[in-house]
């Protein structure tokens, strides 16, 4: 198994930083998939993250002007490696002003990835910084645990608004739902395929409703669009509030385009594509 | 008796000092003399200190007087207040609108009641004025000969904050080594290899990139950095190189500004290098030498005390005084001290010969123990005879408790 990538440019390195702590907001351990033309931050739903799954796809040319790898056997040309997410950010939050950037899969003492800083400073001279983060090898029979995931057949598909309007809204909805109810901290998302979407929070005393209109439904055909032919009727799911806050909190920088799928009761899907990094994050629906 | 005037940026700079040393520790001495007002700090596990001395010339007007009266052998005694830094670090909170508001700060004490009193001047004809009771306890202050060191370095402020960025707050210590070429700030070892999932950083910084870069002797040492951070701050505050000095595994690091108006000195302790632990044995024989010589070092300073409060002990002395010696005390004590990697110290200076040996024996079943290097501690007293009596009361115990220190013989009675 071998990796070695190198960034020079930027605006790659800056942009690759961004992916980087929007995963680490995200997820705490997550897997590294590399493959010959992706990178790939996965988060599968298991108990321990409470379902949740996520997949963060990026092109590896658009970021690495150099890149190698060479997968556990022929057959499957990947490496899987879990890592602390926060590991990786903070080694490149040290790459600001960085004139190279090299990442390597290394074995010091025990498998590490190592992200090599050349810094520029004000003498001449470079200084090199070197990280060195504790990874763990996923063994090839787990890997199909870590798959990229079907997108549901949902019932309803929408854009969404501003993404830092809706997370103050909804920092806002789960205070007032910690207080009220302690048991379940329940957001209702509920949209329809007339450019509605509504977010809502309901205790015995209160409910707190806010309204996006307009918002524009992604075209798709589907079986779905045929049976329920009132656009108006909303599509609702009861998910986790502090997971849907948890979400909104890694989007720092608003997303080029991003849609919420909606499966009656079942899950919602959000799918953002953040210039050219594809990240999809689904959260189940609480029984 | 102390009385001393400053304006709203003296203020500023003084908040600065206080809470640099507010890192260090729970408790701070104002230690005012002819040479100035003292700030002096110290932790609980004598692994760190920290002192910022503020010349008479910073002040806008500077006066300590000593009644001569108290003492019936004409001896100058100090001041030996220590406060509480819960007390004092509110008083220069919001620097910032201190120095706005502010246009003049008294400080004083009363000779009757132990109490020192801060007064802030403000705009508008506002007073505030706060009372601070002190403890009686002598200061302590360390001794360390930073221009033996045989590796010094200077360095802006900036670069080193650089440095510690890479580090997270969970990895305490931090190594430093330096060789002719270049020098390394990188994760303690130590650490690294306990905890798998801890991450391991480096940076190399080329010479040129320090104001002055001496290095007599290849090395490596590691010390906590938390403490470190508080003098940074500071140091980037005043906008002031800070000068390294260090030497060999062990021994103390020095970090010193040296302002025309003041002077900032931190000197912390290093972690010990295990001799079992593959060093040469030269290098071992050394320090048994060092131990050795220190006891007499000790013994014959003892006679020649002089009343004359200094910083240092001046260089008369032509042996080293950086190896630690330490009263004592059991693991126990230390575990309570609340450093992780504190965890043997070396014994009383009057077991040396026969136990220098032993020094170098592990603790059974702790293989990755090392000895945390404490420092020589010395209690700013000027009346001879205390030491004369017995020359090893000066050494300060680790402990922590109140009743402890002001029994000890580093406290007047």
């Amino acid at each position: 198994m071998k990796f070695r990538a190198k960034i020079v440019d930027a605006a790659c390195l800056n942009h690759f930083t961004r992916v980087s702590n929007m995963i680490a907001k995200l997820a705490k351990t997550c897997t590294l998939r590399i493959s010959p033309r992706h990178l790939n931050f996965i988060l599968s739903d298991k108990v321990a993250s409470g379902g949740v799954s996520m997949w963060c796809e990026l092109e590896q040319e658009n970021f690495f002007n150099e890149f190698q790898m060479e997968g556990v056997s022929a057959e499957n040309n990947a490496i899987y490696l879990e890592l602390t997410s926060e590991n990786l950010s903070r080694a490149l939050k040290t790459a600001q002003n960085a004139r190279a950037l090299k990442i390597k899969l290394t074995n010091k003492h025990f498998p590490c990835l190592t992200v090599s800083i050349e810094l520029l400073s004000v003498s001449s001279s470079s200084r090199i910084v070197t990280h060195d983060i504790p990874i763990k090898v996923i063994p090839r029979k787990l890997w199909k645990d870590l798959q990229e995931p079907t997108v549901p057949d949902c019932d309803v598909s929408i854009y969404l608004p501003v993404l830092k309007t809706m997370k103050s809204v909804v920092e806002r909805m789960k205070n007032i739902s910690n207080h009220l109810t302690e048991m379940l901290h329940l957001q209702i998302i509920e949209a329809n395929r007339n450019g509605d979407l509504n977010l809502k929070i309901e205790s015995e005393l209160v409910c707190v409703t806010t309204h996006f209109k307009d918002l524009g439904n992604p075209p798709f055909a589907s079986e779905n669009a045929s049976q329920d032919r009132n656009p108006a009727r909303m599509a609702e799911v009861h998910v986790d509030i502090r997971k849907f806050l948890q979400f909104l909190s890694g989007q720092q920088v608003n997303p080029t385009k991003a849609i919420c799928n909606i499966v009656r009761n079942k899950v919602v899907h959000f799918d953002l594509l953040h210039e050219d990094v594809s990240l999809q994050y689904f959260i189940p629906a609480l029984s | 008796m102390l009385k001393c005037g400053m304006n709203g940026s003296q203020v500023k700079v003084f908040g600065k000092a206080v809470q640099a040393l507010s890192r260090i520790s729970d408790e701070l001495w104002l230690d005012p003399s002819e040479k100035g007002l003292a700030l002096r700090s110290v932790n609980s596990c004598r692994s760190a200190y920290g002192c910022v001395l503020f010349s008479p010339l910073f002040f806008q007007h500077y006066q300590w007087s000593t009644s001569v009266e108290m003492n019936d052998n004409n001896r100058i005694s100090n001041l030996n207040c220590k406060l509480g830094i819960k007390s004092i670090l509110p008083i220069f909170r919001c620097l910032n609108s201190l120095e706005r508001n502010v246009e003049n700060c008294k400080i004083f004490t009363r000779s009757d009641k132990c109490k020192v009193i801060f007064q802030f001047f403000c705009r508008h004809g506002i007073k505030r004025t706060h009372n601070v009771c002190f403890q009686e306890s002598q200061p302590l202050q360390v001794i360390f000969e930073k221009n033996t060191c045989s590796n010094t370095l200077m360095i802006q402020p900036r670069v080193l904050a650089e440095a510690i960025v890479l580090f997270t707050s969970n990895q305490e210590e931090v190594t430093l080594a330096v060789t002719p070429l270049n020098a390394c700030i990188k994760s303690s070892n130590e650490e690294s290899m306990d905890l798998t999932n801890s991450v391991y950083s480096e940076m190399f910084v080329g010479p040129d990139e320090f104001d002055f870069f001496q290095i007599g002797v290849d090395t490596e040492i590691t010390f906590c950095f938390k403490e470190l951070k508080g003098m940074l701050t500071f140091s980037e505050a005043i906008r002031a190189p800070i000068s390294i000095h260090f030497d060999i595994p062990g021994k103390p690091i020095g970090l010193s500004i040296d302002d025309m108006l003041l002077e900032a000195n931190f000197v912390l302790a290093t972690l010990a290098d295990e001799p079992s632990r593959g060093s040469s044995p030269q290098s071992t024989c050394l320090s048994q030498k060092r131990k050795r010589s220190d006891v007499v070092c000790s013994n014959s300073k003892a006679g020649e005390k002089n009343s004359k409060v200094t910083e240092y002990v001046s260089g008369k002395a032509a042996r080293k005084r950086l190896y630690p010696d330490e009263t004592l005390t059991d693991i126990s004590t230390l575990e309570n001290c609340g450093s992780p990697t504190v965890k043997r110290v070396n014994r009383d200076i009057t077991e040396v010969p026969e136990s220098s040996v032993s020094d170098t024996e592990e603790v059974p079943g702790s293989p990755y123990l090392r000895k945390f290097a404490c420092m020589f501690f010395g209690a700013l007293s000027s009346d001879p005879r205390e030491h004369f009596d017995n020359p090893f009361d000066n050494l300060a115990t680790a402990s922590d408790s109140e009743e402890d220190m002001n029994n000890g013989s580093y406290s007047t009675s």
